[in-house]
Parts: structure tokens; sequence; C-alpha cells
């Protein structure tokens, strides 16, 4: 049909034609001109600063990899590296089981066809609409020690030995930030696996049903592997989100990931280098930005190689 | 197909224009620090205090009415790379507020800063307040503004009610403490969530028993280090202490305590002079009192006081004579008085007294019983810094993780970095 119709068509208006199917590739430009700027520019931007020795913020003489020796073999630099590492592997880890394995039983209930579901949907999203800076502010409040909610209904029902300084203890003050970040997350994770759910076809579950699957068997045989791609974007979003965390730890802890580095994460050792942090130590942008540069690769490297090994478990229809 | 063309032109028009419309905006705002004319700018990071540099320069008019000031601060936490970025570029504020200490002469060392050594008036300062103005090569750089003390607060109906007094002596001072626990009182308002109050803590309790300034002396020359019994004494001291810390204090930090203190709740608070203000906004009826840390090794009592900001002059400024002339201004009695009375803070002008019964003791307290903040004024240096290692390290002994020679291993540890007098 095509082929007819193009030797039919005058030259000068095939011309124009064409310049219409070029015209359209014109129209990302602006998106991408500030993609480039503000993307691709600051991430080659980190990588020439990486390898530059900084006084202050002035730029001085060119020094190869020797920022990136530096954060690799010198302490303190090399064990707060490990140690914040650590903290963001624990946080992908608990992040992964309490956040998104609640998030499934709960779109799981939901797909159910329960009552009230629409409610209950706007209610786990909730606290997803507020700044994270307020959920930092709140659970600051929640968990303080002495005046807080938690331990005051600890005491209340006769649990007062189980009160503690929740932020204050090196043993429990990550998880108690991971636990509110799930919380913060919980949400986002339902509407995603939601709407794997909702996307597998009714058929193949009464087929399945009609064979004598039941209960779990019908999730681990059936719904689990059908639903792969949502567990794929949750799984790499989460990994990206544990990797950057840094917001309401900075709110709930401060930049020195106190106490006693208990809380610190690659994100938030990036920040007290590349910038200082109140006089704690000047601002070292050399070192900063090879930080920066690893920790780009460590996502880039690790969320590839999810996309990769989920995507060949995904199931066809 | 013209069309189309002459679209994605217009286009590009338009992205040009907002792009370079955002950066001859940011050229504005980087003009602002800069003296245009006549018009002497000064830069600082106070911007709540507005309205009293507006009462200082009508003073300052009165005596020099063709010299225009402006006072044009910035927020805080921005100051430094904004003025960073200004001066660069050769621009910046004629007047510049400068950091105490090492961080401020950071600027003189670049070059930024005009030498004050034969500014009159400066002679006034005592040498130990022009310090924290005097850069490597021993020039005076800059007029400090204004002193800061940290010392122990104390809840004077409390200490009635518990038929207490101010300690003369550290056992003194550890009795009080036992007493007030005894009668279910939290003794000593203190946190160690947040690290930056351990080492202020440190330097309240610390000079006690590291022996203030002599020991002081003696790190800076290398004839001690924090190894040696006097400094880990100082640690031991801090550890001891815990006791008589609220309970559940490794999760309290600065609003906490705070509240403590103002509410009634603990009997003793150790921060510093600008605590006053927030104390008072809190709990108009709270009657404040204070008293110097007394020794525990038979020495005097100390009043830990520092410097918190100076003025220098811009080297590239245009206006240098003018400048100067508000510097002089600035070591006056007439400019302390006025700065003391609208900001209650104890002016760096030595002997001059405010309306403020409170902050007059203490600024009376700190001519009689100084001694520095140490790792502010000499430690706050090397990445991280000393001072950040000492927050860091005592939050880790009051976790249970080290003890306070394993503390003072690591801080020399740091200082060897880049201390001199040590390698």
């Amino acid at each position: 049909m095509e082929l007819e119709t193009k030797t039919h068509t005058p030259v000068k208006q095939k011309n124009k034609r064409n310049w219409r199917k070029m015209a359209i590739h014109l129209f990302p430009i602006p998106a991408l001109v500030i993609y480039v700027t503000f993307i691709i520019y600051p991430l080659f931007a980190a990588f020439s600063y990486s390898l530059f020795d900084w006084q202050g913020i002035r730029r001085g003489a060119f020094i190869g990899i020797e920022n990136f020796i530096a954060l690799f073999t010198r302490e303190p630099f090399n064990s707060m590296f490990w140690n914040a590492f650590e903290n963001n592997i624990v946080y992908f880890l608990l992040e992964m089981v309490v956040q998104n394995g609640i998030a499934f039983m709960l779109a799981y209930i939901i797909y159910k066809k329960i009552r009230f579901a629409e409610f209950f949907k706007a209610a786990y999203f909730l606290p997803r609409l507020l700044s994270v800076i307020i959920v930092g502010f709140l659970w600051k409040l929640i968990l303080n020690p002495n005046f807080g909610a938690l331990n005051v209904l600890l005491e209340k029902v006769g649990l007062g030995s189980w009160a503690k300084a929740w932020l204050g203890d090196p043993d429990t003050a990550l998880i108690a930030i991971i636990l509110v970040n799930s919380w913060f997350g919980l949400g986002f994770a339902v509407l995603i696996f939601l709407a794997g759910l909702q996307g597998i076809p009714h058929d193949l579950i009464e087929a399945a049903r009609l064979d004598g699957a039941n209960g779990f068997k019908l999730i681990w045989k059936i719904i689990l592997p059908l639903m792969i791609p949502s567990i794929t974007i949750m799984t790499v979003l989460t990994f990206i989100h544990a990797f950057e965390a840094f917001e309401l730890i900075y709110a709930m802890q401060g930049s020195m990931g106190e106490p006693y580095y208990s809380t610190d994460t690659l994100a938030v050792y990036f920040y007290r280098l590349a910038f200082g942090s109140g006089g704690a130590n000047s601002a070292a942008i050399g070192l900063g930005s090879a930080l920066a540069v690893v920790l780009f690769m460590i996502i880039a490297t690790i969320s590839a190689l999810f996309l990769f090994v989920l995507r060949r478990r995904e199931v066809q229809l | 197909m013209k069309r189309m063309l002459s679209l994605f032109l217009g286009v590009l028009m338009v992205l040009s224009m907002a792009l370079a419309g955002c950066s001859s905006s940011g050229n504005d705002t980087e003009d602002n620090g800069e003296g245009n004319g006549e018009v002497l700018t000064i830069g600082s990071w106070r911007t709540e205090d507005k309205a009293a540099y507006d009462k200082i320069i009508e003073a300052f008019n009165e005596e020099h009415p063709d010299i225009k000031v402006e006072f044009k601060p910035s927020k805080n936490t921005e100051y430094d790379t904004i003025l960073n970025t200004a001066l660069q570029s050769g621009e910046g504020p004629d007047i510049i507020q400068l950091r105490p200490y090492a961080p401020g002469m950071e600027l003189a060392k670049a070059g930024y800063l005009e030498p004050l050594d034969d500014l009159d008036g400066i002679d006034v300062f005592t040498e130990e307040t022009r310090s924290a103005a005097t850069s490597e090569d021993g020039k005076v750089y800059g007029v400090p503004l204004s002193l800061n003390s940290a010392q122990m607060f104390y809840n004077k109906k409390m200490f009635k009610d518990h038929g207490l007094e101010e300690p003369e002596t550290w056992d003194e001072f550890i009795e009080l403490n036992e007493k007030l626990k005894e009668e279910g009182v939290t003794p000593i308002a203190l946190g160690t969530k947040e690290g930056w109050l351990l080492s202020l803590a440190h330097s309240i309790f610390g000079p006690a028993h590291y022996g203030a300034n002599e020991f002081v002396d003696q790190i800076t020359s290398g004839d001690k280090t924090f190894k040696d019994a006097e400094f880990v004494s100082s640690l031991q001291a801090m550890d001891e202490l815990k006791q008589y810390f609220p309970k559940n204090y490794e999760g309290l930090g600065m609003e906490d305590i705070r509240t403590l203190f103002f509410t009634g709740e603990a009997a003793m608070f150790p921060l510093g002079s600008w605590e006053i203000e927030v104390l008072r906004e809190m709990n108009p009826d709270l009657e404040i009192g204070f008293f110097p840390m007394p020794s525990a090794e038979g020495k005097d009592p100390t009043m830990t006081t520092w410097v918190d900001g100076s003025y220098g002059i811009n080297a590239n400024s245009k206006n240098k004579e003018d400048a100067k002339k508000f510097l002089e201004f600035m070591t006056t009695e007439k400019f302390a008085k006025l700065f003391s009375d609208e900001l209650a803070r104890i002016p760096a002008v030595p002997g001059v007294t405010t309306d403020d019964e409170l902050v007059t003791a203490i600024a009376e307290a700190t001519n009689e019983y100084s001694t520095s903040y140490m790792m502010l004024v000499h430690f706050n240096k090397g990445n991280p810094t000393t001072k950040a290692t000492l927050e860091t390290e005592l939050q880790g002994m009051y976790l249970g993780k080290q003890t306070p020679e394993e503390v003072a291993e690591k801080l020399q540890g740091n200082a060897e970095t880049y201390f001199e007098p040590f390698q």
C-alpha cells in the first residue's frame, strides 16, 4: 500500500513529508538539552573533578586516580567507606524483606476484593504524600527516648524494660530508620504490586484453580512468576533507593551518620565529604567526586545485573 | 519545511534566551556582594541581626555622614559558598565577616584579605582575642566582633530548693551532683546523640582536668600530646560524669536537653552563652545562673571563651579607606556597647558593661577566668577535623565501644596528620 502511494506522490510533496518525519525527532530537543545540562554534564564534571587535587573549592593540579586510591587506602576514608557500604546493603535487604514483603501481602489482600479496598489503597499511600523532612521529624518525635510516643506506650502496657533510645543506640538506630522508610515507601510498592496482580488474566487463575492449585501453591506457581516484571521494577527501584539513602538519615540523624557512624550511608558520607559538614571537615571536593563516581558505578552495574537476571525469569504469555 | 525549520529555530532561540536569562540573573546575585561606587558593603552570615546593624550604621554615620554603608548578610549555611565564589572572581563585599580561627584565616592565606596591623584601635583587644584573626604569617586580618563563652548554667530556683550553692572545687561539684541524683533530679542536662554537644561539653569539663591554659601552651608547642595523662584524665572525667546525665542520654539531642533544663527537670546545663536568649524565650520565668567550672587540680576555675567571628577587609575592595574607617569604629566602646545592648552578646572589646545583668556577669567572668576552646581554636583542622574526631570518638566511648585511652589515641593519630609540632 505504502509503496503504491509513494510512487504517485510528486517529489516536492514527498520531500515535505520526509521533513515532517524528521521534524518529529526535533521535539525531544528541549528535554534533551535539560537532561544533558543537568544530568549528563554533571556526571562527567564529577568524573573530571575526581581527577584533580582541590584546596577548598579551588581546583589544583591534575593528580590522576590519587583521590580514588586515598578513598580506599587511607584511614579514616577507607573504613568509613566500607562501614557505609555495609549499611547500604543492610538497608537494601531489610527494605526488600519488610517493605516489599508486607507490600506484596497487602496488595494480595486488596486484590482479593476485600471491602473498602479503595480506602486501604489510599491509606497505605498516604505517608508517601508527606515530605521526607516531615516524616523524619514526626518519627523523631515518636522515637524520642524520654518524651516519645513509642516508649510511653511500651511503659503503659508494662513493657517499660523494652523502652530505649532507639535512635541513640547504634544497634537499633539504622533498623529504626529503615523501618520508618519502609512505612513511608509501603504505599508505592503496594500500588506497583497491585497493578501487577491486576494485569494477570483471570482465566489463567481460574484454569489453575480447576487444576487444583490453591492458596500458597497458586501464589507460588502462578501469580509470582507472572508478576516478575513488577518484582523486577520494585527490586531495582528499592536497590537504587537504598544506595541513594540520604534524606531521612539527614533529617533524623544529621550528616555525621550519628551515633558513631552507625547510620552512615554512602550518600551521607558523600555529602559530608564533598560539602563539609558544619565544620566537621573542610569540603574535599576531589574525594567527594571520587566517591560519587564509585557510587554511580555501583548503582549502575548492580541495577543492570538485576535487570538482566530478572528479565530472563519473566514468563511470556 | 520552512515552517518547521523556523519553528525549530524559534524554539532554540527561546531556549537560549531562557538560558541566558538564567545565567545573567545568576550574575546579579553575585554582584550583590560587590561595592559599587561609594556604597560600602558588609558581608555577614547573621541575617537575624539586620535591624541591629541598621542602628550601628546610623551611629557610624553620625561621625562619617558621607560614607554610605550597607549590611548585606546571606544565610548562615550558604555564606561560605557565596563568599568563596565571589572572592574567586575578584568580587565580594568590602567588609567581610570572617569565621573564627583556622577556617577564616584560610581566606588570608589565599590572599583575599588586607592586613590590619596598623589599624587604629586594633590594640584594644587582648592578644588572645586577636589570635582568632591572626594568620600563620603573624599579621592580623580582622577586627574581632564578639566572644562566645561556654559554661555551666544552673537553675537558681532548683539550687535553692535543694539547698545547694555554686561549687568552689571539683569535689563539691561531684557532691552536688550526687545530692541532686539522690533527691530524684537529673543533675546535668546533656545528651550524646549530637556530636557537637560533646566537644562543647569537653571544652567546659576538660580544662578542669588537663590544667587549662598551661596545658594548651604545652600541647600547641608539641611538649605534650593527647596521650599524656592530663588529657586522658579529662576524657575519663567526661566518662564518669555520665552517671549524672538524664536517662537514655545516648538518644538525646539539643532540643531534648534544652527542654529538660527550661522545664526544671534537670538542674544544670553545660552550654554556650548564645543559649541565654533561647532559654528566656522558652521560659521567661526561668532564673538562669552560671558558674565557672572549678578545677580538679587546685587551679583557678575556668570560663571557656573564644571569639565568634571578626571583620576583615577585602583585598580587592575599591573602598579600602572607607572600610578601614568603619573597622576603626568597630574597635570603639561606643560600638561595643551598642552591639551588646542590641544583641545581648558579649562584645570582643573588653570592659564594656551592658544593661543585661547575666550577660555582664558572664563577660566579667570571662575576663577573669578565660581559657580557650582548645579543640575549636587549635585543632579544628584535618579531614575529618580533630574536633569532629573527638565528637564521634566520645560518642563511641559513651556507647561503651571504647575506653578514654583509645579516644586519646585516635585524637593523637588524627592530629599527627597535619599538626607540625607532632610530626
